[in-house]
């Protein structure tokens, strides 16, 4: 019954949508209207998370149907170069996203040449394997994506900006470098689970936690060389955030503002992925970091630290005929100053092992169980309560995707 | 049916199919508009993984490819070393992230072909079997 009502309440406007272009047949990743230029496409995920001691990643202990996206977009093109196009997206994560629609991307893109091409407007944020790509189930067999490289909590701050970004691609010998540069900003609020990051524990802010957050910009560029050798290829990705400011009540003395703001908070990204028969096989390692200050000029407060983490995963995947994909990935996450083994807090190890099940083309299926060891990222805030976390932690997600 | 007989259906299925996936030859086939369209091996997958939009004599480059089977297999691993399945993700990726348009997908060869024929720019795929006068057969540059 619980799972019949949050399907009848979600995503009201796009599931008829699905359920139209899944029943009348459709093409390789969108619909054509008519014989227009006109694409469509879309999906929608309703998953389920079960987690043993702590809430993690999201408020799932005991279980919670609070978990799925829906997304739609139409694209065009308008003459030979040019085209447009928006999604829409909604998320529930557990207390995170709450079925709020918003804009995915939307963007105007101008291919001049294969090797430079523009595209303005809300972009999706290229950083690793699947930074672009992180609410598309269809293209891994993992129902949660590698926590130490992709925090689903900052899915809503990272899967975006609003700029613009020149793209290419050259042929060199028998290999070929694709590389994007691009800048411009994040919308940011205290909704986003970026919030979580700064509410943690309470040590900040008091309250309701932070009450505005904002950054100058972002930067960044990608390169991948996708190699001489068939299935190999290597992908490299910087990118920062200028004055990634937030103000809130002040958790020492709640009258009284604190401002934090980290003039360069910076992640790199190396990944590699391989392709062999019905193997893919991929590792990435990220570091991020900056310094943070905090300053609260009324009560002649000011301090900073280096705020950061390193993360690392190795995966492996086949496809076992037409319909399943077996997969495993052994994750780590860690602090970056002060990192002491005996502290759990400091680390986060993920062990998952995932079952998928294509129905179709377009109905798949997903079971993944974790083991977690250590607890850093495990947040205590208002909306994934953990005030007294166990260092480890089993967690179990199911979730079906239905696309087009 | 004893064992041995049910053996001999299966050596023979597995040399049918075998004989079936090596009779696949698939030919590229284009809209006559480009038929004089200089297009080599680099630039055949370029436009295959919609890097290169438009034709170097003008006008979109639109795809046309096969859902699934033997010919979509073979044409695709040797023109841009993807699996079907790889190449249907690839392209799931692009289209619902805002980094391209997806190709026009068809079950059946004679509606690619068609699809082709009434197309400007069009360009795809079908077993040589499956071609005919209404669209110009594309051979790569050397």
């Amino acid at each position: 019954m619980k799972l019949i009502s949050c399907l009848r309440y979600a995503c009201p406007s796009i599931l008829p949508l699905l359920t139209f272009c899944v029943l009348s047949g459709v093409s390789r990743g969108a619909v054509a209207i008519g014989d227009s230029n006109v694409q469509i496409g879309g999906f929608f995920s309703q998953g389920y998370l079960y987690s043993n001691n702590n809430n993690l990643p999201t408020e799932d202990v005991g279980g919670t149907w609070n978990f799925r996206e829906a997304a739609f977009n139409v694209t065009d093109t308008i003459g030979a170069h040019l085209r447009v196009g928006a999604q829409v997206f909604e998320q529930d994560f557990g207390n995170i996203g709450n079925d709020k629609m918003i804009l995915d991307w939307a963007i105007a893109d101008y291919n001049f040449t294969p090797w430079f091409g523009i595209r303005a407007g809300r972009v999706k944020y290229p950083k690793g394997l699947y930074g672009e790509a992180l609410d598309l189930d269809v293209v891994r067999p993992f129902v949660l994506l590698p926590e130490a490289v992709y925090s689903p909590i900052l899915r809503d701050f990272t899967a975006s900006f609003d700029g613009a970004m020149i793209y290419g691609s050259v042929n060199v010998l028998k290999s070929s470098f694709d590389y994007k540069v691009f800048g411009g900003n994040i919308p940011i609020n205290p909704d986003k689970g970026v919030a979580d990051f700064y509410n943690d524990g309470g040590g900040l802010y008091a309250g309701n936690g932070v009450a505005d957050l904002r950054m100058d910009s972002v930067a960044g560029t990608q390169l991948v060389w996708n190699t001489p050798v068939s299935g190999l290829k290597f992908v490299g990705s910087y990118s920062y955030f200028s004055n990634l400011q937030t103000d809130g009540p002040f958790a020492a003395y709640p009258p009284v503002n604190l401002r934090t703001n980290i003039p360069k908070f910076s992640w790199i990204t190396y990944s590699s992925e391989y392709t062999f028969g019905d193997w893919v096989f991929a590792a990435e390692w990220q570091r991020t970091g900056g310094d943070l200050l905090l300053t609260a000029p009324l009560l002649g407060f000011a301090s900073s630290e280096f705020v950061g983490w390193d993360g690392w995963y190795v995966s492996a995947s086949r496809r076992l005929g037409e319909k399943f994909q077996i997969g495993a990935y052994y994750g780590n996450n860690q602090v970056r100053t002060g990192y002491s083994s005996s502290n759990s807090s400091d680390y986060q190890h993920d062990t998952a092992l995932s079952l998928r099940y294509d129905l179709n083309d377009h109905v798949l299926f997903k079971i993944e169980a974790h083991y977690f060891d250590g607890t850093y990222e495990t947040f205590n805030t208002a909306r994934i309560m953990n005030p007294n976390p166990k260092p480890n932690n089993t967690v179990f997600a199911a979730k079906t995707t239905i696309s087009f | 049916m004893n064992t041995r007989t049910l053996r001999h259906l299966g050596v023979l299925a597995v040399l049918f199919a075998s004989l079936s996936l090596a009779g696949a030859a698939p030919v590229i086939i284009v809209n006559k508009s480009i038929e004089k369209e200089k297009v080599d091996a680099a630039t055949l997958k370029s436009v295959l993984l919609g890097k290169k939009v438009a034709w170097d004599s003008g006008g979109r480059a639109i795809l046309a490819v096969l859902k699934s089977g033997p010919v979509a297999d073979e044409f695709l691993k040797g023109a841009v070393d993807m699996s079907g399945s790889s190449f249907n993700n690839y392209w799931r990726r692009l289209a619902m992230t805002g980094g391209g348009t997806a190709p026009h997908s068809f079950e059946k060869e004679e509606d690619l072909r068609k699809y082709v024929a009434d197309t400007p720019g069009a360009i795809g795929f079908v077993d040589s079997a499956n071609v005919d006068a209404s669209v110009a057969v594309l051979t790569l540059a050397p």
